[in-house]
C-alpha cells in the first residue's frame, strides 16, 4: 500500500488532500513519524524521524495521531480480496504481503493490476505492485513505480534488471554493509557480481553464501503463508533522549498497550515463554532483559524496564518491548509424568 | 594498585570465577572480572547479573586498590606467560601493566564503580551442609532439569528444606530425580526454594570432597559459602509442581540389577534406537531381560540380561537416554527397579534415600 496510515488519514479527512500529512507522536510528546505522505516526502521528511525535526523541514506539516483500529480494518478487507487470488500469502507488515501468483491461470502482471484495482474500489486507497520470478525480485520491483503503479520483472529480464540495481535494494544490506562494499567500490548488484561465492563468504561471513544469489537476482525463499512468529515486539525511538527510569515508564505503559492490542490481533493462541525489554542508550549501546516465566502484564515489563535502565543509567533512546513464543508442539510416544 | 604473584595461584583464581562471565553480554562491564587487592589477598569477582562468584588468591600487594578487567582475555594472557613470577601495576585510569619475564602486556579495564555490586545476605536464613552431600546430591539430581524454557520452574533444582531434611529434586516433566540428605536446622529455616540451572552447574564445580558449606537464603537470592569461594545466585521465582503425587506408592514387580552392567547392555543396544521413536524395549520374562531397540530400514539390536525375576511377563518401552542418565551419575554397584505396567512410571531406586521416576514411551504395534 502507498504511505497507508498516511493515505488513510488523507482518504478520512478530504480537507487535508494536497497537503503534507504525517502520522505518528506529536512534537511536544517527542514523537516519532510512522508514515507520511508524498508531499510532505518532497520537503525530505520520512518516515521514523523524529516530529520535531519534520516539522523543521516542513513547518505546514500536519501531524495526525496513529488509528490502527482503522488501520487494521482496512488490511483486513485488503487480504480478504488477496485470498481471491491466491492461498500463499505471506503478510509482511499490515501494508504488505507476498502474493504466490503460480497457480493463478491470468497473466501475472495483469491479475496484479486487477488486484490493485479491486483494492481501490473497496478501499479508496492505492497500491504498487512489484511482479517477478520470486520474493527478492517482486520486492524490489514492487519500489520502482511506487506510487500508484506497478512493473513486472520477467525471468529472463532479471540479469538485467539486477545489473544496475544499488547493493542497498538487497535485502540483508544495511548501511554497515554497504560501506564495506563502497570501500570495495562495489554499488551495484552486476559490481558484486564479480566476486566468487568463497570470496563473499570471506567478506560477509554466513551472509555471503545467499548475497552470491541474491546479487544474482536468485532467491529459492518460498511464500509461507503461516510461518511461525518466534516473537512480537514493537518499539519507539524518542527525539529526546528519555533521562528518568518514571520517563520511560510513561512511554513503556503506552507501548504496552500497543503490544497488547497487536498480540489480541496476530497472536491468540501460542504460548508465551518469554518476555523483554530492550533500551537503547544516547552513545548507541544497547542492552536486552529477557525473562522466561512471566506473564506479559505491564508489571512484569515495569521489573524488566527498571532492571535494565539500572544497567547503565545512560539517557535513554529507544525503548522497546515483546514477547517470545514457544515452538510449535510436536508430538511425541513419551508418555508425560508432570 | 599493585601486587604480585605466582602463574599457578592466579591462574587458579580465575579458573574458580571465569566461568559465570557471558561471551555475549550486552553490557561490556560483565565480560569483566572485578580484582579488589587488600592486605595479602586479592579478591576475584564475576558476574552475569544472575550468578555472580567470588574468590581470591594469595599475593604481595604492594599497593591496594581495584580495577575490572576483562576476564577472558586476562585468563588467556596469563596462562600463556614465560614466568611463574607476574607483577601487576594499575593505574588510576584503569590500565594494568603486566610483567612476566620478558613479556609486558598493557591491558585497558573499567572503573571498580561500574562493577554491580553482589547482593547482600544480611539477616538471611543460614544452614550448613557438608560439601560431599551436596556434590553428591545435584550430581545425582541435577541431569534431570528441564531444558524447556517454556517450563521455567523446572530450569532448576528445587531445594525442599523441611523436617530436617534437605530433599533435591530435578524434573523435566518426564522423569524425576529425588534426593534426600539428613540435615539440622530450626523450624524457621523451612523453606522450597528453586535455583537455576547455571548456579547448580557453578556450584558442582566449586564443590569439594571435604569442608562445609554455608547457604544463605535471602529473599530472592542464595548464596553459597565455600569457606574462599562464594556463589550467589538468583532464585527461580515461582511454585514448584506437586512432585509428590507422581512418586508411585507401590510396586508390582521388583528386579534387582547391577549398575555397570545394565547400562553397558543398554548403552550397546541403544545404538540402534530410532532417531525418530528414540525408544528402547525392555521384555521382561523369568529369570531374564530382553533388550531390544530397532530403525526401520537400518537394523534391530538385542541382548539379554539374566536377573532375578520372577513376575509376569511384561514389555515396557523408555527413552534409552532417560534410562542411562541416572545409572552413569550413581556410584552404586546395585539398583532396583520397580514396575507397577506397561503404563506407568518405573521407579529406580538404591540402598539410600534416593529416587527416579521415569514415565515409559507408549508402544506401537
Amino acid at each position: 500500500m502507498d504511505c497507508f496510515y498516511a493515505a488513510i488519514e488523507v482518504r478520512d479527512r478530504p480537507a487535508l488532500r494536497g497537503k503534507p500529512v504525517g502520522v505518528g507522536g506529536t512534537r511536544d510528546r517527542r514523537g516519532v513519524l510512522t508514515t507520511c505522505n508524498y508531499e510532505a516526502r518532497e520537503f525530505g521528511v520520512h518516515s521514523a524521524m523524529p516530529t520535531f525535526m519534520a516539522l523543521q523541514r516542513c513547518p505546514n506539516l500536519i501531524v495526525l495521531p496513529t488509528r490502527f483500529d482503522v488501520y487494521r480494518r482496512e488490511a483486513a478487507v485488503i487480504r480478504g480480496i488477496l485470498h481471491r487470488f491466491s492461498l500463499l500469502i505471506e503478510p509482511l507488515s499490515l501494508d504488505e504481503a507476498y502474493v504466490d501468483l503460480t497457480a493463478h491461470p491470468g497473466a501475472p502482471a495483469a491479475v496484479a493490476k486487477v488486484i490493485r484495482d479491486m483494492i481501490f474500489q473497496k478501499t479508496k486507497l492505492t497500491s504498487s505492485a512489484g511482479i517477478g520470478p520470486n520474493k527478492l525480485v517482486a520486492k524490489i520491483a514492487s519500489e520502482v513505480n511506487k506510487p500508484n503503479g506497478q512493473l513486472e520483472v520477467k525471468p529472463e529480464e532479471v540479469p538485467d534488471f539486477m545489473e544496475k540495481l544499488p547493493v542497498r535494494k538487497i535485502w540483508g544490506i544495511g548501511a554497515k554493509t554497504e560501506r564495506k562494499l563502497e570501500e570495495l567500490r562495489v554499488k551495484t548488484c552486476g559490481e558484486l557480481q564479480s566476486f566468487s561465492r568463497p570470496e563473499l563468504v570471506d567478506l560477509f561471513g554466513k551472509f555471503g553464501i545467499d548475497l552470491y544469489d541474491l546479487c544474482r537476482g536468485i532467491d529459492h525463499r518460498p511464500v509461507e503463508p503461516d510461518r511461525p512468529r518466534k516473537s512480537l515486539s514493537t518499539e519507539e525511538t524518542f527525539s529526546i533522549d528519555l533521562t528518568t527510569l518514571e520517563q520511560c515508564e510513561e512511554r513503556l505503559a503506552e507501548l504496552f498497550e500497543q503490544l497488547m492490542a497487536d498480540l489480541a490481533q496476530k497472536e491468540t493462541t501460542r504460548t508465551i515463554t518469554k518476555i523483554f525489554v530492550k533500551l537503547k542508550f544516547a552513545d548507541f549501546t544497547r542492552t536486552t532483559v529477557e525473562r522466561a516465566g512471566l506473564e506479559p502484564s505491564l508489571d512484569a515489563f515495569r521489573s524488566l524496564l527498571a532492571e535494565g535502565f539500572a544497567r547503565t543509567g545512560k539517557n535513554v533512546r529507544l525503548l522497546g518491548l515483546g514477547v517470545r513464543f514457544a515452538e510449535p508442539e510436536k508430538t511425541s510416544a513419551q508418555l508425560p509424568l508432570l | 594498585m599493585k601486587f604480585s604473584v605466582t602463574k599457578e595461584k592466579l591462574l587458579e583464581g580465575l579458573q574458580q570465577v571465569q566461568n559465570v562471565v557471558s561471551t555475549r553480554t550486552t553490557l561490556p562491564i560483565l565480560s569483566n572480572v572485578l580484582l579488589q587487592a587488600n592486605g595479602n589477598e586479592v579478591h576475584l569477582t564475576t558476574t552475569d547479573l544472575d550468578v555472580g562468584v567470588r574468590g581470591s588468591f594469595e599475593a604481595q600487594v604492594e599497593k591496594e586498590g581495584a580495577t575490572t578487567l576483562p576476564a577472558r582475555r586476562l585468563f588467556n594472557i596469563i596462562r600463556e606467560l614465560p614466568s611463574s613470577e607476574i607483577q601487576f601495576d594499575v593505574d588510576g585510569k584503569n590500565t594494568a601493566s603486566i610483567r612476566s619475564g620478558q613479556s609486558f602486556f598493557k591491558i585497558l579495564g573499567l572503573p571498580e564503580e561500574e562493577f554491580p555490586p553482589l547482593p547482600k545476605f544480611e539477616g538471611a536464613k543460614v544452614v550448613t551442609i557438608r560439601q560431599k552431600d551436596l556434590r553428591d546430591g545435584l550430581r545425582k539430581t541435577s541431569y534431570a532439569i528441564s531444558t524447556d524454557e517454556t517450563r521455567y520452574v523446572l530450569n532448576g533444582v528445587l531445594f525442599s528444606f523441611k523436617e530436617n531434611k534437605l530433599t533435591l529434586v530435578a524434573t523435566d516433566g518426564r522423569r524425576l530425580a529425588m534426593l534426600d540428605i539428613e540435615l539440622e536446622f530450626p523450624r524457621s529455616h523451612e523453606a522450597d526454594i528453586i535455583v537455576p540451572t547455571k548456579a547448580v552447574t557453578e556450584l558442582q564445580r566449586l564443590l569439594a570432597e571435604d569442608g562445609e558449606v554455608k547457604v544463605s537464603m535471602g529473599s530472592g537470592q542464595i548464596a553459597f559459602d565455600l569457606n574462599n569461594t562464594l556463589l550467589v545466585s538468583k532464585l527461580i521465582e515461582g511454585n514448584y509442581p506437586n512432585y509428590k503425587q507422581v512418586i508411585p506408592s507401590e510396586a508390582k514387580e521388583r528386579v534387582t540389577l547391577e549398575r555397570e552392567t545394565f547400562l553397558n547392555s543398554l548403552r550397546r543396544v541403544s545404538l540402534l534406537a530410532s532417531d525418530k521413536s528414540n525408544s528402547i524395549k525392555l521384555n521382561f520374562s523369568k529369570n531374564n531381560i530382553e533388550i531390544t531397540a530397532n530403525t526401520p530400514e537400518v537394523g534391530e539390536a538385542k541382548e539379554s540380561l539374566p536377573v532375578a525375576y520372577k513376575g509376569r511377563d511384561l514389555s515396557i518401552a523408555f527413552n534409552p537416554e532417560f534410562l542411562m542418565a541416572p545409572l552413569r551419575n550413581l556410584i552404586e554397584d546395585e539398583v532396583f527397579l520397580d514396575l507397577i505396567d506397561e503404563m506407568s512410571p518405573g521407579v529406580l531406586k538404591i540402598q539410600t534415600p534416593f529416587l527416579y521416576v521415569l514415565m515409559p514411551m507408549r508402544i506401537s504395534a
